[in-house]
């Protein structure tokens, strides 16, 4: 370590256009050799275009590219990929019908005398996922495997091609608490063997856990870039949002009542499946369910929103049996719900605001029957400016609003069903984190105003932060229940790893 | 609009090089479309074929607004036209004209309605369901033409001609028709846009797992969508068999292909009900167009089919490019 080494990466100057936008206003960022770098920033700030600048998905208009002392252009995402850069994108790129080992392989496989060998592919797959401490089966087919563990079948990919330089944009934001552990004492082990890696996330605690350096951007300029050690989550917030931002708040227990959403025996069968379930959510309650992806909380909400049959058990709301009602009756009888996928399930990404918002109120909007276009962009309007949604316009497609806005839109619109019931799935995920206290505040209130919140999040701090009474799902049980003050991250943890039997 | 403009230039450049190569001249023969399109014969065939394909684009327009394709079309057509002559040779008079239109819808919907329970009961997918039925519709059709129905004093497979009194009056090469026809698209454009219905149907072509989250229910409405899209179809059989020459002809219905030039202006407006109602009467000019240019020039029958298949690929992708370009993946 005498004499330094060339930085791994170095990025000096970087300009980029985009039409009415300046994505990159000449951004530095170096890594050196074995570093682990956080790069953070809300969405929109410029950390994309930044990453896709260094695999070579676009060219900088401006600044220069530096990989081991040695200036690149690359023209492509495979001339970056040769030179040793690996990336894992947000969405997955896997093919569902075949098998984490074909997934892994995919262009670059193991021959033999000219045909696939497959032996040696299964071997050095399983050799991988031994030595990475990974729950992965390489036999497994991808599209039977849940989120969480498809991104770890992305992992993989890069492992297997030796990269040297890894991106991760946003890694974590399908994984568990136990999982990112896991995730993240791998990238430890990477950095340890001189691996450069670049952490892309908004989460402090894990940028603060896990980086040796960290750079910050807003509005496509550096705002903060210096040693983890010699910064702090508040700062950090600040420099992403250019504002104080009130973090972690925990709000106090609510005042509950009567039992209004009750669900009993609840078992769907399969693989993940739902196992003899069994809570009751009050009225001016917000009932927490903890657990690893994949552990049937998707299947539960599903459940009591008709969105899956049951095999057996029944769910009541305000005492009327739900039991073989269709979701717009269930709706009827008092349910919203604010659903984990933003871009499939809750909403329309290729209409209008407006039309995404009346979505549900169709009926109660028209007037002797006819539905006017006027009705529709007022009642969008109502809810956009009722909780601070900041689109072009309700004119706007929903694609064009950023996560944290869609997010907010979808809740409003939710909420303005007044139902008795809401059922919350991870609502703040991809959500940037000006947007996400607000949210917070918005569950809170709701459950002040007496409905009951059944709330379900990977995220432990949300789940304390929010929830009355948590409950923990392991393998499509109910292992563990907690009260606001008992359900401390350790306790959660270890009823979350099946530990709470 | 620009894109469809250098788009349709780009296909007559195209076209204009394949007539070239053949000897033709193509400005001549460009010029035989559109006289035989438009000019004061022209017009009188192209609304005459323009009717049939505007119905039946806009009836598969009607489930495709909801991500739903019916296949059925001619099944569904001809079981309609079939029924209206059943009706109509035994009920006099402009009752008798009404209940003819009337039962052929009818049958059309239930048809289609059949074939809509085949996916929500049974699990056979749509496409399967519609397309299948469609034959055994055709051929119980063909078979009551060639032996229950015929005509005793023709050798040709075709129903005794209507009652003078049951014939809807003719407006040129047109009927009144006309009119059921237009209003047909009327009434669409105004459910599509202006009713909780349509705007169901909109929001499960936007997203099939929205729809149902929101609690918009997949079987009633695909039921719903297919009854109607089978009756228009139906409706579109009997207002053409109650016109010229007022009888059912076996292969009449299917030969010009209404159903299946209906279902590409349908596919290519992305069944916006006005949309759909452009594409089907340009299709239908091209289409009378290029008769008249067999007609009058030398350019044989299959380059018409060719020059009209150019124009229709040229479109689709211009179209096709449109729509990327308003929602980038």
């Amino acid at each position: 370590m005498t004499q330094r080494q060339p930085d791994a990466v170095a990025l000096r100057g970087i300009v980029k256009r985009f039409p009415g936008v300046l994505a990159n206003d000449h951004v530095d960022l170096t890594v050196a050799p074995g570093e682990i770098h956080a790069l953070m920033g809300e969405n929109g700030a410029g950390k994309s275009t930044l990453m896709s600048i260094l695999y070579g998905l676009s060219r900088p208009d401006a600044g220069t590219v530096e990989l081991a002392g040695r200036p690149v252009a690359f023209g492509s995402a495979a001339a970056a990929i040769e030179a040793g850069i690996g990336m894992v994108q947000q969405g997955f790129a896997l093919f569902d019908t075949l098998s984490v080992t074909d997934n892994v392989i995919f262009g670059a496989e193991p021959r033999r005398h000219g045909l696939l060998d497959r032996r040696a592919a299964r071997t050095a797959v399983g050799a991988l996922v031994e030595r990475h401490g990974l729950r992965l089966s390489p036999t497994d087919r991808v599209g039977d495997l849940p989120v969480g563990l498809r991104q770890q079948v992305e992992i993989l990919k890069l492992l297997y091609r030796q990269a040297n330089v890894l991106i991760l944009d946003e890694p974590t934001a399908v994984l568990t608490p136990a999982e990112t552990d896991r995730l993240f004492d791998v990238l430890r082990g990477l950095a340890a063997e001189g691996r450069t890696i670049l952490f892309v996330s908004h989460k402090l605690h894990e940028v603060l856990a896990l980086s040796d350096n960290v750079t910050v951007l807003r509005d496509g300029r550096v705002t903060l870039s210096c040693a983890t050690a010699d910064t702090d989550r508040g700062a950090l917030a600040a420099a992403m949002t250019g504002r104080a931002v009130e973090l972690d708040r925990i709000y106090p227990v609510g005042a509950p009542g009567e039992v209004v959403l009750s669900a009993q025996g609840l078992t769907i069968r399969g693989h993940p499946a739902l196992d003899d379930v069994s809570l009751e959510v009050r009225a001016g309650e917000v009932v927490g369910i903890a657990g690893v992806a994949g552990n049937g909380q998707t299947e539960l909400v599903a459940a009591i929103a008709g969105l899956r049959p049951l095999d057996a058990g029944t769910v009541t709301l305000g005492g009327r049996d739900l039991g073989g009602l269709p979701v717009r009756e269930r709706r009827a009888a008092g349910l919203a719900h604010l659903p984990e996928d933003r871009a499939e399930v809750g909403s329309a990404p290729g209409a209008t605001l407006a039309n995404n918002l009346a979505t549900g109120f169709q009926r109660r909007l028209a007037r002797r029957g006819f539905l006017r276009p006027r009705a529709i962009r007022a009642h969008g309007s109502a809810i956009v400016e009722e909780y601070g949604v900041r689109a072009a316009g309700v004119d706007a497609p929903m694609r064009t609003l950023s996560g944290g806005n869609q997010q907010k839109a979808i809740l409003g619109r939710e909420l303005a069903h007044d139902a008795p019931v809401l059922l919350v799935e991870q609502p703040t995920r991809g959500v940037d984190i000006g947007a996400i206290a607000q949210i917070h505040r918005r569950i809170i209130s709701y459950r002040d105003a007496g409905h009951a919140v059944l709330l379900v999040s990977a995220e432990l701090s949300e789940i304390r932060a929010l929830a009355d009474r948590v409950l923990v799902m392991y393998e499509g049980r109910i292992v563990a229940s907690f009260g606001k003050d008992e359900a401390t991250n350790e306790a959660l943890g270890l009823a979350m790893a099946g530990g709470a039997r | 609009m620009r894109t469809v403009l250098v788009t349709l230039l780009g296909a007559l450049v195209l076209g204009a090089v394949l007539l070239a190569a053949t000897g033709a001249n193509p400005l001549e023969a460009y010029g035989a479309i559109v006289t035989g399109a438009f000019g004061p014969d022209g017009i009188q065939d192209t609304l005459a074929y323009a009717v049939p394909v505007v119905g039946m684009a806009t009836a598969l327009a009607v489930p495709l607004r909801a991500g739903m394709v019916n296949l059925g079309g001619e099944g569904q057509l001809v079981l309609g036209a079939i029924s209206a002559i059943v009706v109509g040779s035994h009920v006099p008079g402009v009752l008798g004209i009404v209940a003819a239109l009337v039962a052929g819808a009818a049958a059309g919907a239930l048809y289609a309605t059949v074939a809509a329970v085949c996916e929500t009961r049974l699990g056979v997918p749509l496409l399967v369901s519609t397309l299948l039925l469609s034959y055994p519709a055709m051929s119980f059709a063909a078979y009551l033409v060639r032996f229950p129905m015929r005509d005793a004093g023709s050798s040709l497979p075709q129903s005794e001609q209507l009652p003078p009194d049951v014939r809807l009056p003719a407006l040129g090469s047109v009927t009144v028709g006309v009119f059921l026809v237009v209003a047909a698209v009327a009434v669409f454009a105004v459910v599509d846009a202006r009713t909780p219905a349509g705007f169901e149907a909109r929001v499960t072509g936007w997203g099939p797992r929205f729809a149902a989250y929101a609690g918009i229910e997949r079987p009633g409405l695909t039921v719903r969508l297919l009854a109607c899209s089978g009756g228009l179809a139906g409706l579109v059989g009997a207002v053409v068999v109650l016109g010229f020459p007022y009888r059912f002809i076996d292969g009449a219905l299917i030969t010009p292909q209404y159903t299946w030039i209906g279902l590409l202006a349908a596919l290519l407006a992305a069944a916006n009900p006005l949309g759909t109602l452009v594409a089907a009467v340009f299709f239908a000019a091209l289409t009378s167009g290029g008769f008249a240019m067999e007609r009058a020039t030398q350019v044989p029958r299959e380059l018409t089919a060719v020059l009209q298949a150019v124009l229709i690929i040229f479109l689709a992708a211009a179209t096709g490019v449109l729509r990327k370009r308003r929602n980038p993946a």
